[in-house]
């Protein structure tokens, strides 16, 4: 009977201690777990922080380096298809640039700017890493995109405003790569067009501890005949983001208050 | 040669000026950039919202008519990293304001953006200018 009383204790105590050690690992791995959500790899540089542009870059209407500012859009490697839609463009900035009637998709009916257009507006922005997802926050209408990490893209991506985006890291560079995106936006400031053939390959990188520095390439073979890249750069700010939204009655609003009058043929 | 340095001078601060870097979302070509005016009058409204924040004022014109004026500034969240508020002015408040009038010459003006303000005083206390 005693025998029987110590080998039930001992199994006892064996299954407790065996249960701990379970309990224990189990524990770590979920720990494991959320940490792999929160934490970027020991590998990846650091890009987190607000950034504003840098005032050098304010005016940067076009992702061509060889004209960045507009003055000379016309010059970009256009497609006829793309030269048609480009002059059909009212642009609010560049050479071509008016007041009247305009048909920028953003300013007319608050469309998403897209993904290399978002880029040349003079708000903020701040990046989320995590291991698997980057995500990329504007202040600029509250836009946002995720950058699957390390993965390759669907087979038969939609066409969406932000695109379907990949990344990976190449030392100190985040290297994004995006397909999938609709037509219905304009690549820059200046009104040129894209097809849904386009592809961007944008690499971000610090360049000091208070600059980081955007080049985007754009690869659209339908609408351009060779490729063509441009940068941008940002500074860390301190000044939290506000609420740049773009919401239609206000537009129309400010529309009908201000340039609306500032159009019509009367007055001087 | 005097002379000569001072043509440079005016040239290349003339070249300056044109170069100041603008941006409103929908761009500056309905103002005249080159000429700068200022209203003194009542402010009637002031919208603090986006996609611009709208100063709204009475002003006499040259034949002692009042007109009311609508000038364009910056975004909120841009005039709030200026030091602007909300309160900045409500309807009542004397005003004289430095604006690039309309080409059209309609009573509308921009007086801020992004890159540059323009003096602003309400009630003989000026606001943050860049």
């Amino acid at each position: 009977m005693r025998n029987r009383l110590v080998r039930l204790t001992v199994a006892l105590v064996t299954m407790l201690a065996f249960s701990a050690i379970l309990s224990a690992q189990t524990a770590a791995q979920q720990g494991a777990a959320n940490s792999n959500q929160t934490q970027t790899p020991a590998h990846a540089p650091d890009l987190s922080g607000l950034w504003a542009p840098r005032p050098d870059g304010i005016r940067i209407n076009t992702w061509d380096s060889s004209d960045p500012f507009g003055g000379k859009p016309e010059l970009a490697p256009m497609t006829p298809w793309a030269a048609a839609k480009w002059k059909e463009a009212r642009p609010p900035f560049g050479a071509k640039q008016t007041f009247a009637d305009i048909n920028d998709p953003v300013q007319r009916y608050c469309d998403p700017p897209g993904i290399t257009r978002i880029w040349m507006y003079p708000w903020e922005f701040t990046m989320i890493q995590t291991p698997k997802v980057v995500y990329i926050l504007y202040e600029f209408t509250r836009v946002w995109r995720s950058v699957a990490m390390d993965q390759e893209h669907p087979k038969d991506p939609d066409s969406t405003w932000m695109g379907d985006s990949i990344g990976r890291y190449e030392g100190d560079t985040l290297v994004i790569d995006t397909v999938g995106l609709s037509d219905k936006t304009w690549l820059d400031h200046t009104g040129h067009p894209h097809t849904d053939s386009l592809h961007v390959v944008e690499r971000l990188r610090r360049v000091d501890p208070n600059t980081l520095e955007l080049g985007v390439s754009i690869d659209d073979p339908k609408a351009y005949t060779k490729s063509f890249s441009g940068k941008k750069y940002f500074v860390s700010t301190s000044s939290p983001m506000g609420e740049a939204l773009c919401a239609y009655s206000e537009m129309d609003s400010f529309q009908k208050s201000v340039i609306e009058p500032a159009t019509k043929p009367t007055g001087k | 040669m005097n002379q000569k340095l001072l043509s440079v001078f005016v040239i290349v601060a003339g070249l300056l000026v044109n170069s100041v870097p603008l941006f409103a979302h929908h761009g500056v070509a309905g103002y005249d950039l080159t000429k700068t005016i200022t209203l003194h009058g009542t402010v009637t409204k002031f919208d603090w919202s986006n996609p611009h924040c709208v100063i709204h004022m009475d002003a006499k014109n040259a034949n002692g008519e009042v007109q009311n004026w609508a000038i364009e500034l910056a975004a909120p969240s841009l005039l709030t990293r200026m030091g602007w508020t909300k309160n900045a002015m409500k309807a009542g408040d004397d005003i004289t304001a430095d604006l690039h009038p309309a080409q059209n010459g309609a009573p509308v003006g921009i007086s801020g953006t992004i890159t540059f303000q323009l003096k602003i005083v309400i009630n003989g206390q000026p606001l943050p200018t860049r």
